[in-house]
């Protein structure tokens, strides 16, 4: 088998094996959960293929994962393990260690409902809910976003002025069962990108022990805080080294698309951009000044991106694949840009949509919907509904 | 020159002065001795239950979150030593007995299968110590906590069986009252490859209720009486460490503040208990008893 590079099309779950395989994880920690399961199934293969190397274990529970994770990565190794939705929240003790003790683990979640009445497909509170501990979060939109932001996602991680573990987000089904042209770079130049993992703070060798442990709970906290802000600039960097070696890049941290004397964007995440494109496409076409911005980067939030970009807009749609209930106003993303801007001057109305639900379609014609209520909202300059249930609307004919 | 010994005497150690443990307790002793054995080139992963406190004190490199976390860092630690081709390491996982039995047994059971390069240690004082005495899956019948008020009601788990049953290549009962053994079982464990277990009783003068200055002899007491049992089962095959005549089990038992509300009966039974455990392992001396 060569390691030349190949483009072929491919599924988010096999495109982020090969992630894997090229950042070169050395332990892999793994259990099963639906739609992750062919991720850590395609690895498998690749390490029976002879095509990878890596220690690869088969642990009992994601609790299990995630802590051999831990105790891997803080022996000096690089991680990489993936979990979903209820797997996700049995992992929710562990998941608590990398950030404040430092551990740059990269892990994929692959976006699936929480119960109760859940279905395997997805939506994006199993990671959000992630959002409180420390992990950086960054959500793809295909096979390719997918398994480049891996290999990224290890740089940012290892940097040592963040050293952070981070998420790398995708929807179950709509990018980890969806076949997409995926290019897989050569293991070569993957190498030559991004050195051998070396821990310049801990090791928990005999020989070269060392393990200095934050003098409080409040430097700890304050270290893993600092080490978000400092990630916003290397996640660019890095996201802009990147495309320069490879020829591919996602726009750092978010992505503006058809923005150009725009009066309102909607805000969308993970797969459903793409069926937003097309149809901000479309309007364009048809003269509605309306564009597309991608949140790419959700931990750490991008405030001061949205703060300089706010005031050329009237109203932001935002579109939350998630539930906070009983918040301040609506979906995650929604409360967050709201105290990103709350201070900006000239603001936008900020009108926030629930769509796409435990996993079912975004249509276009729901983008449309949204998209036309963001343009009303810039144009009237009033918020009809604080939080909008999309699908409680008849859109007509599902397109 | 008096100075200079003591000085050398605890540079050499492997554990600190400075114990935040309870007076009497086990825990330091254990790890005294044990890490005069395992040595400097040892990792030790585990934390969080009380007969552990001594491992604040450990001068080789620790590393532990809780004790619902139980050889399952020692997993990921043992992989990166694979990876990193340094199986000259010795890697140990510690846990208490609410950790072994109860919250991390699934764990523990899962390491086994694996048959994960480590020496797996419960460090056992018979209930929730660092909460304040709860019983656990591995507190004694009839032993007062103070979640059973009126004396347990339901037996111990036999953990070192349970795991003899996982087919791993050695499992052991140990005790600190009988250093030279327990030395003697952690070599043989230091050179074997693969899941080894070992049990060991730690006293707890707080929870258990006597003299902190009689933890050796209380514990003593117990492994004298076979409560605690010191045998060993290697490949399969089951070796009784100490079979000496079997003291009553009413020293053992009066020695100590948890059991003082046990009535006749119950003593009665506490000792058909012992000694029927004593004449199984008896009988199945040199035997291999896991097929």
């Amino acid at each position: 088998m060569s390691d030349k590079e190949f483009t072929r099309m491919m599924e988010g779950n096999e495109a982020a094996a090969w992630g894997a395989k090229l950042s070169r994880a050395e332990v892999v920690p793994a259990y099963p959960i639906t739609p992750q399961t062919e991720l850590i199934s395609n690895i498998a293969t690749l390490i029976a293929e002879g095509k990878m190397k890596t220690e690869y274990i088969m642990v009992e529970g994601e609790h299990t994962a995630m802590a051999a994770a831990v105790g891997a990565s803080a022996a000096g190794a690089r991680v990489f393990t993936a979990s979903s939705s209820q797997g996700v929240a049995f992992m929710d003790e562990p998941l608590w260690i990398p950030p404040g003790r430092r551990l740059p683990i990269v892990m994929c979640y692959v976006n699936r409902t929480m119960a109760p009445l859940g279905g395997l497909r997805p939506d994006h509170n199993d990671s959000m809910h992630q959002r409180d501990k420390g992990w950086i979060l960054l959500y793809c939109e295909n096979s390719q976003e997918v398994l480049d932001t891996i290999i990224q996602a290890y740089k940012i991680a290892e940097n040592p002025e963040i050293y952070l573990p981070v998420g790398v987000c995708y929807d179950g089904y709509f990018v980890s069962a969806t076949a997409t042209p995926t290019t897989v770079p050569d293991q070569a130049q993957v190498d030559e990108w991004l050195p051998s993992y070396t821990h310049e703070w801990y090791s928990l060798m005999p020989d070269s022990h060392k393990m200095p442990a934050p003098k409080s709970f409040l430097e700890m906290r304050m270290g893993v805080a600092e080490a978000h802000e400092k990630a916003k600039k290397v996640i660019k960097d890095v996201d802009a080294e990147f495309k320069k070696q490879f020829g591919r890049g996602y726009g750092g941290i978010i992505e503006e698309y058809n923005c150009e004397d725009a009066e309102a964007v909607i805000v969308t995440m993970d797969s459903m951009t793409g069926t937003a494109r097309d149809v901000i496409d479309e309007m364009r076409e048809e003269g509605k000044k309306i564009g597309l911005i991608k949140l790419k980067c959700f931990r750490p939030f991008p405030s001061e991106e949205f703060k300089k970009i706010a005031k050329k807009y009237k109203a932001i749609g935002v579109v939350d694949r998630n539930n906070s209930f009983g918040s301040a106003g609506g979906g995650i993303v929604a409360i967050e840009l709201s105290r990103a801007l709350y201070d900006a001057p000239d603001k936008p109305l900020i009108v926030d949509f629930h769509v796409g639900l435990s996993g079912t379609d975004v249509t276009m014609n729901q983008i449309r919907y949204i998209a036309d209520e963001t343009l009303e909202a810039a144009k009237t300059g009033k918020v009809k509904h604080v939080v909008d249930w999309v699908e409680s609307h008849d859109l007509g004919e599902v397109m | 020159m008096i100075n200079e010994i003591f000085d050398q005497h605890y540079k050499d150690a492997k554990i600190q002065g400075g114990s935040t443990c309870c007076p009497g307790c086990g825990g330091p002793l254990f790890w005294k001795i044990a890490l005069q054995v395992l040595g400097a080139n040892t990792i030790v992963y585990g934390d969080g239950p009380c007969a552990m406190c001594a491992l604040r004190n450990i001068k080789v490199p620790h590393y532990g979150i809780h004790f619902s976390f139980v050889a399952d860092g020692a997993t990921g630690i043992n992989a990166a030593l694979r990876a990193k081709g340094r199986e000259d390491v010795t890697l140990i996982s510690s846990a208490g007995d609410g950790a072994t039995a109860d919250i991390s047994f699934g764990k523990i059971s899962a390491a086994a299968e694996r048959n994960e390069n480590m020496i797996q240690i419960c460090v056992d004082n018979e209930a929730y110590m660092n909460t304040g005495i709860q019983k656990s899956g591995l507190t004694p019948y009839g032993a007062w906590t103070t979640t059973t008020p009126s004396g347990k009601t339901d037996n111990k788990k036999d953990i070192p069986m349970i795991i003899a049953a996982h087919k791993v290549p050695y499992v052991a009962t140990a005790s600190v009252a009988y250093p030279i053994d327990l030395k003697r079982k952690l070599e043989k464990a230091m050179s074997i490859k693969g899941f080894k277990f070992i049990h060991t009783i730690i006293p707890c003068p707080t929870g258990w209720r006597f003299d902190p200055a009689k933890a050796v002899e209380v514990t003593k007491l117990g492994v004298d009486s076979w409560v605690t049992p010191l045998y060993e089962v290697e490949e399969g095959v089951l070796k009784v460490s100490r079979k000496a005549e079997a003291k009553p089990v009413n020293e053992y038992l009066t020695a100590q503040g948890r059991f003082r509300r046990l009535s006749e009966e119950q003593i009665a039974y506490i000792q058909s208990e012992v000694d029927d455990k004593r004449d199984d392992l008896m009988a199945q001396d040199g035997k291999k008893i896991i097929h």
